[in-house]
């Protein structure tokens, strides 16, 4: 594939092609599951492929975009991928209705008849206890389409799912257009501290007002500070990077690294206060790309790497289920401080992640107070309980499974029942998953799609992070080096944790998946970021094409006590 | 049977294929043009440095240069990305089939409750087929609803199974786990579909003496197993006491049922549950000599014991010291259950070729008795279509201690059933007698599905050798002294069905449970260093050592002639195992005759011929000789 904006726009054409036969495809089994899926909500998701069009017409008519185009079109494939989905969840009556058992059983008759109609002969159907006329007994047994959709052009022009992607496409024009702009970055760049305060205001706002880390219902206001606190850590760290190569006795100077760790800091303690620990991962994930890209020792580079690996083995080790523990000489005494330390929300999402199968004994602090508010609410089970330790133990099992384990050990099942090829499209049984089309939609993906639509999203977040981080190799000036480092690092790591937390490689962290994901700041902040990289791959393919050595910035690829002089900026 | 039919859902399972190999070549495609585009990228350095730039200058500029880590970040997000693509194969490939504690749980997974209620699953019928018999269908209910019943449902209820704990029939044939739910690829290519509402089952078992088994067992714990010992069909198998299926459904009652340690009703006691065996024993000690062709030794049975090693204790008959047999031969010692003669017979055996007969049988043989109790599952004793069936309902492992340097005073006590003999199983016991009853002397696998074809799983003794084994077992319940021979001379004997058997009679330490709570009762123990401190504290459960709960046991083959039941039974406490036991076996001999299980054979002369259902079965008197070739046990004798 050549990159042109008329190849892309094939690729466009055809990925709205094979969308609509998706669309199609849940259309068809959901009314072989005896409800009608919203056609004006598949009308509104294709629709949202105009405003993609026009992006890109836009990019290659008005701004001459001779940037990477694969960053675009990936992205708008990992977001079709999504919107699919998530219409197949929920047009599902049992998905987001208030009465699902009601719904449920609603879906079960109409299949029932279906297959007594399709596949009994008479006599079973009339041991059965239906009429032993044939015509008769079909029609006893022609299914009725229980629901229809009750969703209207109006109500689907007003709600938030159409509006969020198109303010996702209108904000990645924005960033596109700002960081065409010389002076835009050159500004960020030397008022970078003064961006990080400004923005530690809003978040701070939300931070006092939230709880447990949403607020307005499911939203993450939050997810947009991303972009102004890399760009902050960015600027820093090109003002310092080469200070940090002068060392005194192995070490750089203390001016040097006291303002990038404040910085590194900073967004750390929101996260913090509000426990959003999949935010700081994400955040730890992208500084470590940074610093990797900036620092230009080995040993500091060694020592950076060595301590972020020994903190990670020191929190998992100390959170090994206990049966481990007790094999392994000197680990209980690790795990005490560990345990100590840890806060309860994470040591519930260790143990999910490590023992998830088991729970933990109803004595365990963290899991303590759901214990007994579960049981607060059965009195039966509560009775059970108290009889003995053997239905103790059983009730903790059930309690366990119907709490905190539910969501991901069903998304581990729905896993499991897709193997390679999935169970189709609206055929699979992922509208059991809590909240299948936020954090969970992996395994949705997984259930329906299989192994290979798994395979189809980690191929296109490699192929998206190959296409950044060239970015990032070919970019002339360390600030959009390290801008388009992070952009790519925050994307490609926010997915990793994300779908290492489903497929319980990582402990689950309740963070989107970037571009697939339902969810309304994120989405956009990831487009946003989107339109920042397409603006620094057009900038690097404008400076190769001008062929003389950029004069925008201040600093290039630094000669390390070289004698030959590289023209310095023009401020 | 399977009605190929198009399925109305192969056409978004289609749809659904191509959307997702679409996105798939369209994301190797941009990927391509990636790497080809990378290829043709000059380097950063060229670009910005000056043409006539020195070399070694050049050099050093490139070994400083940023983009180093970027290559690094590049190659470690592959690798990561990969990392956690691998772990979604495994858990889409591989933990269905291995990982131990996902199948246990899978009664979690909601989508088996949903294909349970939102698809059909096949009908199970009983042997005979009929619709009006069948163990599990669908009716229409007054309000219009299809919903699934259970005729049979506490009689059947542990082969069944249930969403929620142990997996039965119903999940090993209609589960998601099973083969009966297709990805998409299989309902787009139309290849292979089993929708469950086509895969209706016979099975082997008879509804009616399945009823029969609940009524022997009424208010006993214990269980039974019939199975036909020239075709391994299972014709009946109960375990008592048992559920109903609600009430596994139901939370609650089901956290009740599982709790339940004194009566453990979620125990399967036919396939699961461990006895010792007792003189049933002593029918795979006489295999084992045929095996061996020792059969025709003789041994004394003294009045003062039989002592096994030098300061050992003695060994005696049940009567004890009273009963005398003097020099017996192997058949009067089967008849009157002499533990001396087994005793110095399994002596006589040596640990080696008790070893080999016990592996024929399909009882696992270790070296250290802490490896028997281990409760290994044995899938491979079934013959079934599915292998998710014989998880399902896999035995654990009968199994006995055959260590070469066995003290000789194990080995002994092994011999007529006690000590390391310890860890049979009901099923196993039953296996033991149908590889007698069977006419080749072939042990067959048991099978639940009428559909299935017969196969051996292993050829045990030679036909003579078996014949003289049911002359044997015939003593029992026919002649003069035979253990059993009052409780069958009424019945079955009467009756003019020929019949043998075997007792047994089992002394086994239990808990001692608290009547009002019903949880076994324990005391507080301390664990002391050397000092006398107090290190653990925990709690022991109080076994009564004084009063021993006494099983009892029978095997019993009918008839004689040609076999067409081999049964064990047991009942826990039941007493002598004549007694309790053997009048359960005569019960189901004399229902299988009312039900034409037993054949032409089992008919007193004058009663026209065989009933409808088996007319496949080959008569008595032209079986085949087998051939010599097909006799592992010929190596063996010929060694001697």
């Amino acid at each position: 594939m050549k990159n042109r904006a008329s190849s892309h726009l094939l690729a466009l054409l055809l990925i709205f092609g094979f969308q609509v036969a998706g669309y199609y495809a849940v259309y068809r089994a959901a009314l072989l599951r005896g409800f009608e899926p919203t056609l004006v909500g598949a009308v509104r998701d294709l629709l949202l492929y105009v405003p993609v069009f026009v992006f890109l017409f836009w990019l290659s008519r008005r701004m001459k975009f001779q940037g990477n185009w694969v960053l675009y079109t990936t992205a708008v494939l990992l977001f079709s991928l999504g919107a699919l989905v998530q219409y197949r969840l929920y047009s599902d009556p049992e998905y987001n209705s208030r009465n699902k058992a009601e719904a449920r059983a609603e879906k079960t008759q109409v299949l029932r008849q279906r297959f007594v109609n399709q596949f009994y002969g008479p006599d079973k159907k009339q041991f059965m206890g239906f009429a032993a006329d044939p015509a008769q007994s079909q029609a006893q047994l022609t299914p009725q389409i229980a629901r229809r959709s009750n969703i209207t052009a109006t109500s689907a022009f007003t709600s938030l799912y159409t509006w969020i992607p198109i303010v996702a496409f209108f904000a990645m024009a924005c960033a596109y257009w700002a960081c065409t702009r010389d002076g835009f970055l050159d500004w960020v760049q030397r008022h970078s501290f003064i961006v990080v305060l400004a923005t530690l205001v809003p978040l701070g706002a939300a931070v006092a007002t939230s709880s447990a880390g949403k607020a307005l219902g499911n939203m993450t206001p939050w997810e947009p500070s991303k972009i102004p606190f890399l760009l902050g850590f960015a600027g820093i760290l090109t003002a310092y990077y080469r200070d940090l190569a002068k060392t005194y006795w192995g070490l750089p100077r203390a001016q040097a690294i006291v303002p990038l760790l404040v910085m590194a800091l900073i967004p750390f303690l929101p996260f913090f206060v509000l426990q959003d620990f999949g935010q700081m991962l994400v955040f730890s994930g992208a500084y470590a790309t940074l610093y990797l890209v900036a620092v230009r020792r080995w040993p500091q580079l060694l020592v950076f790497v060595g301590s972020v690996v020994l903190v990670i083995g020191v929190l998992v080790a100390g959170s090994l289920p206990p049966s481990v523990q007790e094999k392994v000489p000197l680990l209980p005494a690790l795990s005490r401080p560990v345990q100590a330390a840890l806060p309860a929300r994470i040591k519930q999402r260790f143990h999910l992640w490590l023992d998830g199968f088991d729970p933990p004994s109803p004595d365990t602090a963290w899991w303590k107070k759901d214990y007994e508010d579960a049981l607060s609410r059965d009195a039966r089970m509560k009775e059970l309980a108290e009889q003995s330790p053997a239905m103790q133990k059983t009730v903790n099992v059930d309690v366990w499974f119907d709490r905190i384990a539910f969501q991901p050990s069903q998304a581990t099942f729905g896993i499991a029942s897709g193997g390679t090829t999935g169970r189709g499209l609206g055929l699979g049984f992922a509208e059991v998953i809590p909240v299948a089309d936020s954090d969970y939609i992996y395994a949705a993906i997984g259930e329906e799609l299989g192994l290979v639509g798994g395979a189809v999203v980690i191929l296109a977040l490699i192929v998206f992070v190959a296409a950044g981080v060239r970015t990032a190799i070919d970019a002339r000036d360390m600030f959009t080096k390290l801008c388009s480092a992070g952009l790519t690092a925050f994307i490609g790591f926010q997915a990793l944790v994300n779908i290492g937390g489903i497929t319980r490689a990582l402990p689950m962290t309740g963070i989107t998946l970037p571009f697939v994901s339902h969810g309304g700041f994120s989405l956009i902040t990831s487009f946003a970021m989107l339109g920042m990289l397409l603006a620094f791959s057009h900038r690097n393919a404008r400076d190769a094409q001008a062929a003389r050595p950029p004069e925008r910035f201040r600093s290039v690829a630094a000669p390390a006590g070289g004698s030959i002089t590289i023209p310095e900026a023009v401020e | 049977m399977f009605l190929l039919q198009a399925v109305p859902e192969m056409q978004p399972a289609r749809l659904s294929l191509i959307y997702t190999a679409g996105l798939a070549l369209m994301i190797l495609w941009l990927g391509l043009g990636l790497v080809r585009g990378m290829r043709r990228r000059r380097s950063a350095l060229s670009s910005v440095a000056p043409a006539d730039m020195p070399a070694e200058v050049r050099q050093r500029l490139g070994a400083t240069s940023t983009n180093r880590g970027l290559y690094a970040l590049r190659w470690l997000f592959v690798v990561l990305a990969l990392a956690v693509f691998g772990f979604h194969v495994y858990w889409a490939r591989y933990a269905p089939e291995t990982n131990d504690r996902f199948q246990e749980l899978s009664y979690k997974d909601l989508r088996n409750r949903r294909l349970a209620e939102s698809t059909l699953r096949g009908w199970i019928l009983d042997r005979t087929g009929k619709l009006e018999n069948a163990i599990a269908l669908y009716k229409r209910q007054p309000d219009g609803k299809i919903e699934r019943e259970y005729p049979l449902d506490r009689e059947m209820a542990q082969l069944l199974g249930s969403e929620r704990g142990d997996a039965g029939l119903e999940r090993a044939l209609f589960g998601a786990s099973s083969q009966a739910v297709p990805e998409a690829i299989d309902v787009a290519l139309g290849h292979d579909i089993k929708l469950p509402a086509n895969l209706d089952v016979q099975l082997t078992i008879s509804g009616e003496l399945q009823k029969t088994a609940v009524e022997q067992l009424k208010d006993r714990h214990g269980a039974v197993v019939v199975l036909n010992p020239q075709t391994g069909e299972v014709l009946a198998m109960y375990s008592n006491p048992s559920y109903t299926i609600e009430e596994v459904q139901d939370e609650a009652s089901w956290i009740k049922l599982n709790a339940n340690e004194r009566d453990r009703p979620l125990v399967n006691r036919a396939l699961r549950a461990y006895y010792i065996p007792g003189s049933t024993f002593k029918t795979v000690v006489s295999i084992a000599a045929f095996i061996s062709g020792i059969e025709g030794t003789q041994f004394t049975c003294s009045g003062a014991g039989f002592y096994a090693a030098q300061g050992s204790p003695p060994i005696f008959d049940s009567g004890g010291a009273g009963e005398v047999h003097g020099r017996v031969a192997i058949d009067r010692a089967y008849e009157v259950s002499c533990n001396q003669y087994f005793a110095q017979m399994a002596l006589q055996l040596g640990p080696e070729r008790l070893k080999q007969a016990a592996q024929l049988l399909g009882i696992g043989t270790y070296d250290d008795p802490a490896d028997t109790t281990r409760g290994r599952r044995r899938p491979d004793i079934w013959n079934v279509s599915a292998p998710s069936l014989a998880r399902a309902l896999a035995p654990a492992e009968a199994a006995i201690v055959t260590n070469p340097k066995i003290r000789r005073y194990d080995l002994a006590l092994e011999g007529f059933g006690q000590g390391y003999a310890g860890q049979m199983t009901t099923i196993q016991m039953a296996m033991v007698a149908a590889t007698v009853a069977n006419l080749e002397g072939k042990l067959m696998k048991p099978k639940l599905e009428l559909n299935q074809p017969p196969a051996v799983f292993n050829q045990v003794l030679r036909p003579e050798q078996a014949a003289q084994m049911r002359r044997i077992m015939g003593l029992v319940t026919q002649g003069p002294e035979g253990t059993a021979t009052s409780v069958f001379a009424g019945t079955v004997t009467s009756q003019g069905i020929t019949s043998g058997g075997k007792t047994g009679t089992a002394e086994k330490e239990v808990p001692v449970y608290d009547p009002k709570t019903g949880e076994p009762k324990t005391v507080k123990r301390y664990e002391r260093d050397r000092r006398g401190n107090i290190i653990r504290e925990y709690e022991e459960i109080v076994i009564d050592r004084e009063k021993k709960r006494i099983d009892s046991w029978f095997l019993c083959i009918a008839p004689l002639e040609y076999p067409q039941l081999a049964i064990a039974v047991i009942v826990e406490g039941g007493g002598y195992g004549a007694k309790a036991a053997a009048p359960i076996a005569a019960a189901l001999v004399l229902k299988s005759r009312e039900l034409g299980l037993l054949g032409q054979a089992g008919h007193p002369a004058g009663q026209p011929g065989q009933p409808a259902g088996q007319p496949q079965r080959p008569q008595p008197r032209r079986q085949p000789t087998p051939k010599p070739a097909a006799k592992p046990n010929q190596r063996i004798a010929a060694r001697q």
